[in-house]
């Protein structure tokens, strides 16, 4: 048990703290592909401290459910990452990981975003809530056809068990399946993050926002918290991807050594991957709301060829 | 020498990205990323004969690789190129009967049904699974292409989708039979023909009737020099 408290603080500090790095690379990545100098690396730790300092101010209209929910994500953003293992694979796994819990986790952080948009009554908030239900409708399908898939091709629901998998088999780059479903898992990582070709995660234009919509009538601490979850929430699928594609690297044993390692090659790993999804970012515009579900079928249609081919080849 | 399990996964993930490519081309909307997406599609294909003639040292599956990158992977994408430049048309946004992503959902159906009916035909073959997802992928690439064909709008799209399905019978013909050069060459011919025919159009099509009297001014001009020559000699006598 004691192994199982040291893996928790370890992979759950370790993504709260750097998460944030991931977003400000992203962004300064698109600022260098527009030839701007773009902001510096720890600007996202700049903000979340700032607004950490800042008082919070409710709408004289909002419940409960505003003061909850920037606690209630980043709580369950913190317990989503014990599922997705980024330095440390413990051995036993001691009952978590389970796919479809983590799954339902994030819906849970995103039901609970969803209504603190609806609740100030703001008409911004509500049109937020509104897409991102909309959108969340459409790839939270697919989200579990991919995991599906993948959960069908390693013969597990449990994510640890999963990544241990393709770290002991050696297929380096080599299995198929694994291949589409890193794709599907690529557009998943899109959607679920608010990028470019679904969202903008820049801009403040009520024609084209989305999640900025949801969070726009939170501000001081609240806001840090409920941007910090986003920052984590991306770092877990982050972590799924490098784990389905590249997992090695990654400790599977406790000793100083492996862990100062794995850390290191996480980095380099998310930063390749941080990189691609700046410059993927850069090359597409964003799509209308009504073209985006052929995003989401390429996704439907890898894993359910991955489904086939497994079945069948 | 390479394990044959490596090449065999090396196979399949060169499929599998035949396929993707095939499920970009029917939901992309822009022509330049159509045609680059098709070359990519070839050069997949070439990759793919190459393989197999590490694992059969057959020297036709060579030359196959070899015409194939080069008529397909470049002069073909050359032409199509050439063709968007002149008609510049950017963009292809007009389906009928199906949209993207029913295109997509009847593609899964598509790759399934031709899965099922080739296992009836050839399941008393035991062919390896490589062979046999292969030659699967393959008819349904040729089924995608026309699929491709028929919602889209665009001449210029269309023509994208019959060398979709020329690839997918390339594909077929490399795992299933054993393709002759010769027909693979004939049917490259054709494509190039197709190509070239559908460029001559375009050139055609955005000229106006003072620009071909142009285009035939050299011809005039030649007439005139033919007609002066004779006068001379006439002159001569």
């Amino acid at each position: 048990m004691n192994a199982f408290v040291q893996y928790s603080v370890l992979n759950v500090l370790f993504a709260v703290l750097v998460s944030p790095l991931f977003m400000s690379l992203i962004k300064k990545v698109k600022a260098l592909a527009q030839g701007r100098k773009g902001p510096s690396l720890f600007q996202m730790y700049y903000n979340l401290w700032k607004l950490l300092k800042k008082e919070v101010i409710y709408s004289s209209n909002s419940s409960w459910i505003m003061r909850v929910t920037p606690y209630v994500n980043i709580t369950v953003m913190a317990v989503a990452a014990l599922f997705v293992p980024l330095i440390l694979i413990p051995q036993p796994v001691y009952g978590i990981g389970n796919i479809i819990l983590f799954l339902y986790l994030l819906s849970l952080a995103k039901f609970f975003m969803a209504l603190s948009g609806l609740d100030a009554g703001s008409a911004f908030g509500g049109m937020g809530s509104s897409r991102e239900m909309t959108i969340s409708a459409l790839i939270e399908t697919i989200t579990i056809v991919v995991f599906a898939a993948l959960a069908f091709a390693l013969k597990t629901t449990n994510l640890h068990e999963m990544f241990l998998q393709i770290l002991e088999s050696n297929m380096l780059f080599l299995n198929p399946v694994l291949i589409l479903i890193s794709i599907s898992v690529f557009i998943v990582l899109i959607v679920e993050t608010a990028r470019v070709p679904v969202d903008n995660p820049e801009t403040h234009l009520e024609l084209t926002m989305i999640h900025e919509a949801m969070i726009l009538e939170q501000s001081g601490k609240n806001l840090a918290l409920m941007e910090w979850s986003h920052a984590i929430k991306q770092l877990l699928f982050m972590g799924i991807l490098i784990n389905i594609l590249f997992p090695w690297g990654i400790a599977v044993a406790l000793t100083q050594y492996s862990i100062v390692v794995s850390m290191l090659a996480f980095l380099v790993k998310a930063s390749v991957l941080a990189v691609a999804v700046g410059l993927f970012e850069s090359s597409c515009a964003k799509s209308r709301l009504f073209h985006l579900p052929s995003l989401f079928t390429i996704a439907l249609f890898f894993s359910v060829i991955t489904i086939l081919i497994e079945v069948f080849a | 020498m390479i394990a044959p399990a490596l090449l065999d996964n090396l196979i399949k993930v060169l499929i599998n990205l035949i396929l993707a490519t095939a499920a970009i081309i029917i939901v992309k909307r822009d022509v330049l990323s159509l045609v680059s997406t098709y070359s990519i599609q070839s050069l997949l294909l070439v990759f793919v004969a190459s393989v197999l003639y590490m694992e059969n040292a057959n020297v036709m599956l060579l030359y196959l690789a070899l015409l194939t990158l080069v008529s397909k992977a470049m002069i073909i994408p050359h032409f199509m190129e050439r063709i968007q430049k002149k008609l510049n048309i950017k963009r292809d946004v007009e389906f009928h009967y199906l949209s993207p992503t029913s295109a997509l959902f009847a593609s899964v159906f598509i790759i399934l049904v031709v899965y099922f009916f080739l296992f009836r035909i050839l399941g008393e073959l035991s062919l390896s699974n490589v062979f046999f997802l292969g030659a699967t992928v393959g008819v349904s690439l040729t089924f995608m292409g026309m699929l491709i064909i028929f919602s889209r709008k665009q001449t210029i799209t269309n023509i994208v989708g019959y060398l979709t399905m020329e690839n997918g019978v390339l594909l077929f013909g490399l795992f299933l039979t054993e393709l002759p050069l010769i027909i693979e060459a004939l049917i490259v011919i054709d494509l190039i023909m197709l190509t070239l025919l559908a460029t001559i159009l375009a050139f055609g099509i955005n000229s106006s009737i003072e620009e071909f009297h142009a285009r035939l001014n050299p011809f005039k001009r030649f007439a005139a020099f033919k007609s002066r020559l004779l006068n001379n000699e006439g002159e001569d006598e």
